[in-house]
């Protein structure tokens, strides 16, 4: 996946998105430290970071914005996999933290009250208990699949409905298409 | 009051998660006894592991101590434990669904601690690390011992119980209290109920009627065995009958569904009575919680769904029970084996309605689905249909539009389908049921084995009759879950509502300011609005009458929170907020708010004409004061532009008026309640500079002899202020006049100052 090019018009020349957006890419470095953190360094001094997918649904090990505390972007990494292996651990168990949502296996039940519907879910994380509003809808994501959020904000993702048990999938079936 | 909510709180958890619903007995002994017996103050459970599976940790903060709890693979629990004295830091990475919380305390090493937990335990964790990290400006309940579980519980059960108010009720207590405000009606409800039980048990009398008349008039003329004239008397006066009894029916039917009606509406009318003068009673806070839309459903739509429930669902339901048992004796002691027959399919035809409601149900949330899908379309692009034409994306947005309206269309015909095929199939059971009842009767009417016949045609007749009254009421059964839950619901969402005590009560005899003079000292104030996270520490000042204060400062500094607690919305949680040297929880609130003026950033204007909104606070001002007040307001000029002047409907679908000229209105309104006392928050920050400059006159003149705070972000409308505070989170950090604050260079106040004239001269 490509930045799309997007023409401005400026005096009859052609100046591309990247040129406008472009800071030259010095030689990023990633390494977990005894502090448990992930620090990076991108040509300055080392920064304990966090790491923030772009496009977490659509491209999930591409575009990783990694910020230091106060917000600053030290580094954006354009694609995981180019990454030397040490790094690319180092990021990838971080993005497996920050972008970690339970992953329903099974839907035991689905009940509805006046304004929540209570679900029981066997997760991969384990059983849980969670509740959405009557008029929230499963997201659809762009990268296939629905994620559902609870009234206290979790997530919780089924990769392909299709896939599921028939009970979960005819319990689904009034939520999801 | 804490016990009862952490009771409900308890529930809500035990019902709705699967994680305790405060933190075990064991566990907590085990922190205490490794903190040499010192007790638990805050805890939160952490319910991911290194591996990010479900579990279930604790963490928990003491006077002295962090403590870690965790079960081994043996389901032992063990306890990791650390002096507070060593953290210095607590450092929070949020993410999707999990926030990973570090303890450190050397830089560099690794943490004390490393939390991970879902979102569900964020507001409990979050209270816990804020006391680890400001332990010492945390005002923890004087009842230490249960403080704890209060704070986890409220926090945990917190989302669930904005989402629905109905958590964890006892429907049939529900039920009992709603019937319980049937009482002041009670002789209504006997003569309604005497009539409806009448309008069944005469129902059931036509039936043996005709039978009757078969029997002893109609066959024995038929077969010659007695004559038309003996017997014709006894026909008309079974005929006179008949019509004397459908009759007294229609009577008593029209009696009960005027009485049942006229009452529900009496109770729909109390109820909304009881409910509007108990928001008005509550305090701020509540309101902060829960959604408007919400409340408005509350007053206007539960309380007519419980109309529909009082008038008929009540009389409906206990009749129709009453009834099927009725026909079912009729029936069977008429001839057991048809009665039979007829009786035993009826339970299931109930429970097949009962289910097939079900499925509706979920062909209805499936269509609800979609539908909203088409509305989001709408919502979507006709407010923003000049984005839409200036990207030229008419033909995406129809394409859209018409996919979704396709795939809404379909699932509103399954619905279709399945309703339209459920009735009639049912109806085929019925009649089936009917022809069978035929099947055993023939045999049995004509005589079969060269036998008599044991079953009279007048018998059948009554028989074949009383079957056709089981439908309406299987029906009516058949419904009965949905019609019950959908009142008590209703039911429960106002009983919340009215259950919920107000935060801001008068003392027994409180004192009247009179004349006030306007002298405001805030003595120690603290104040946090969820009672772990302080929005305000310390704060003293003494303001004496007639002087204007300036609060300045970042926003979420506590500003906003200064003049709530000045207007009493709040009281503070420790400390006092004086008035003339009397603590306002002392004082007589509305007489005390009768001498507070407030004017808004986004001023309120109620649906009514400019008049009316003008003297809002004094309903009997006079004409010429009201023009004068609008004049010293700068309001009247404009106002006498508009075609119909200050009869000009405003508010909700009145005209539509400026921000400056609504904030003018709002001034005239402040200007004659004539307050000793007058809260200005932010009232020029949306306006402009024109309009600023009308509004500052019209405020210079408001200002007068009156002790003004005034909260505003533009700190050129300051300059008349006698002293400024800055408030920075929560602590008054500056505090002079604009002199003062300008000649000390390393002033917050002048910082702020030189950004906003560089501004200024940019523009």
């Amino acid at each position: 996946m490509t930045l799309k090019t997007i023409p401005l018009r400026a005096f009859g020349s052609r100046v591309t998105l990247q040129e406008l957006v472009a800071s030259p890419t010095p030689v990023l470095t990633l390494e977990r430290r005894a502090d448990g953190r992930l620090w990076a360094a991108n040509g300055g001094e080392p920064k304990p970071v966090t790491a923030h997918r772009c496009f977490p649904w659509s491209a999930p090990t591409q575009f990783v914005s990694l910020r230091s505390d106060d917000g600053t972007e030290i580094g954006l990494v354009q694609d995981v996999n180019t990454l030397s292996p040490t790094m690319r651990a180092a990021l990838m168990d971080e993005l497996a933290v920050a972008g970690f949502v339970l992953s329903i296996q099974r839907v035991l039940d689905i009940d509805e009250e006046i304004e929540v519907r209570t679900w029981r879910v066997i997760t991969t994380q384990g059983p849980r208990t969670l509740q959405t509003g009557r008029d929230e809808w499963p997201r659809e994501l762009p990268g296939g699949g629905i994620v559902v959020k609870d009234v206290a904000g979790d997530l919780y993702h089924v990769g392909n409905v299709s896939l599921l048990d028939t009970k979960s999938r005819k319990l689904l079936w009034a939520l999801v298409d | 009051m804490s016990a009862k909510h952490l009771e409900l709180d308890r529930k809500v958890i035990d019902r709705y998660t699967d994680q305790p619903s405060i933190m075990p007995m064991e566990v907590r002994r085990f922190i205490e006894d490794s903190w040499g017996g010192m007790p638990v103050q805050l805890y939160a459970c952490a319910d991911l592991d290194e591996s990010m599976s479900l579990c279930e940790r604790w963490v928990a903060v003491g006077p002295e101590h962090v403590g870690v709890a965790w079960q081994s693979a043996d389901s032992r629990w063990k306890v990791r434990t650390f002096p507070r004295v060593l953290v210095r830091q607590v450092h929070e990475i949020p993410g999707l669904s999990c926030t990973v919380v570090a303890i450190r305390g050397t830089p560099g090493a690794p943490p004390l601690a490393t939390l991970r937990y879902t979102q569900r335990q964020r507001r409990a964790m979050e209270a816990v690390m804020f006391l680890i990290r400001e332990g010492e400006t945390v005002d923890l309940h004087p009842d230490g011992s249960v403080a704890a579980d209060v704070e986890y519980a409220r926090h945990v059960a917190g989302p669930i119980k904005e989402a629905q108010a109905m958590v964890a009720a006892n429907d049939v207590a529900v039920l009992r209290r709603l019937l319980g405000y049937l009482k002041p009606y009670r002789s209504r409800v006997a003569i309604g109920m005497t009539a409806a039980a009448f309008v069944t048990a005469l129902s059931l009398v036509p039936p043996y009627l005709a039978g009757f008349l078969i029997d002893r008039v109609i066959r024995p003329v038929q077969d010659g065995g007695a004559s038309a004239d003996a017997v014709a008397t006894l026909a008309w006066v079974a005929v006179g009958a008949m019509a004397v009894v459908m009759v007294i029916r229609q009577l008593a039917g029209w009696i009960r569904l005027r009485l049942m009606s006229f009452l529900g509406e009496y109770v729909a009318r109390d109820l909304r009575s009881e409910l509007y003068e108990h928001l008005q009673r509550l305090s701020l806070s509540f309101y902060s919680r829960k959604k408007t839309g919400s409340l408005i459903t509350r007053v206007s739509s539960d309380t007519d769904r419980l109309w529909e429930f009082l008038a008929l669902g009540v009389v409906d339901v206990s009749l129709a029970v009453v009834m099927l048992i009725g026909l079912g004796t009729v029936l069977i002691s008429l001839d057991w084996r048809l009665g039979l027959l007829m009786t035993i399919p009826v339970p299931f035809l109930c429970l097949l309605i009962f289910l097939h409601g079900r499925r509706m149900a979920r062909l209805f949330t499936r269509a609800w689905r979609k539908w909203s899908r088409l509305n989001d379309v709408l919502s979507d692009t006709i407010p923003g249909m000049r984005v839409v034409k200036a990207f030229n994306q008419e033909t995406r947005e129809k394409a859209r539009f018409n996919e979704r309206n396709a795939d809404a269309t379909r699932n509103f015909t399954s619905i279709h389908r399945a309703w339209t095929a459920f009735w009639p199939s049912l109806m085929f059971v019925i009649h089936s049921m009917t022809v069978l009842v035929w099947v055993f009767a023939v045999p049995r009417l004509i005589g079969a084995d060269g036998q008599a016949p044991v079953l009279s045609a007048g018998t059948f007749v009554s028989f074949l009759l009383y079957m056709t009254m089981f439908i309406a009421p299987v029906e009516i059964v058949g419904q009965m879950a949905r019609v019950v839950n959908r009142a008590t619901t209703s039911a429960h969402r106002i009983f919340e509502v009215l259950d919920t005590e107000p935060e801001i009560v008068d003392v027994a005899e409180p004192v009247q300011l009179h004349p006030l003079q306007g002298r405001v000292t805030f003595d120690n104030v603290t104040f946090s609005y969820d009672g772990i996270r302080s929005v305000l520490h310390n704060v003293s000042f003494d303001v004496q009458p007639g002087e204007m204060i300036g609060l300045v400062g970042p926003s979420g500094g506590g500003k906003t929170t200064i003049a709530s607690l000045l207007a009493r919305f709040y009281d503070p949680k420790a400390g006092a907020v004086l008035v003339d040297g009397v603590d306002l929880r002392r004082v007589d609130t509305g007489h005390y708010r009768k001498q507070v003026g407030m004017v808004l950033q986004d001023p309120h204007l109620f649906h009514g004409t400019i008049l009316e909104n003008i003297r809002y606070g004094v309903p009997d001002a006079e004409v010429e004061r009201i023009i004068e007040a609008a004049k010293a307001a700068n309001a009247h000029d404009f106002v006498c532009r508009l075609p119909h002047g200050y009869d000009t409907m405003v508010g909700e679908r009145g005209q539509n008026l400026s921000g400056g000229e609504r904030q003018r209105i709002s001034i005239a309104r402040a200007i004659l309640s004539d307050p000793r006392i007058l809260i200005l928050d932010e009232a020029t920050s949306s306006v402009d500079t024109e309009t600023e400059a009308r509004i500052q006159e019209a405020m210079d003149r408001l200002i007068a002899r009156r002790t003004v705070f005034a909260i505003a972000h533009r700190l050129s409308t300051l300059r008349r202020a006698s002293r400024l505070f800055v408030i920075e989170s929560g602590r008054i950090t500056e505090c002079g006049t604009h002199a003062e604050l300008l000649a000390n260079p390393k002033s917050m106040y002048r910082r702020l100052y030189s950004m906003q004239q560089e501004i200024q001269h940019a523009v």
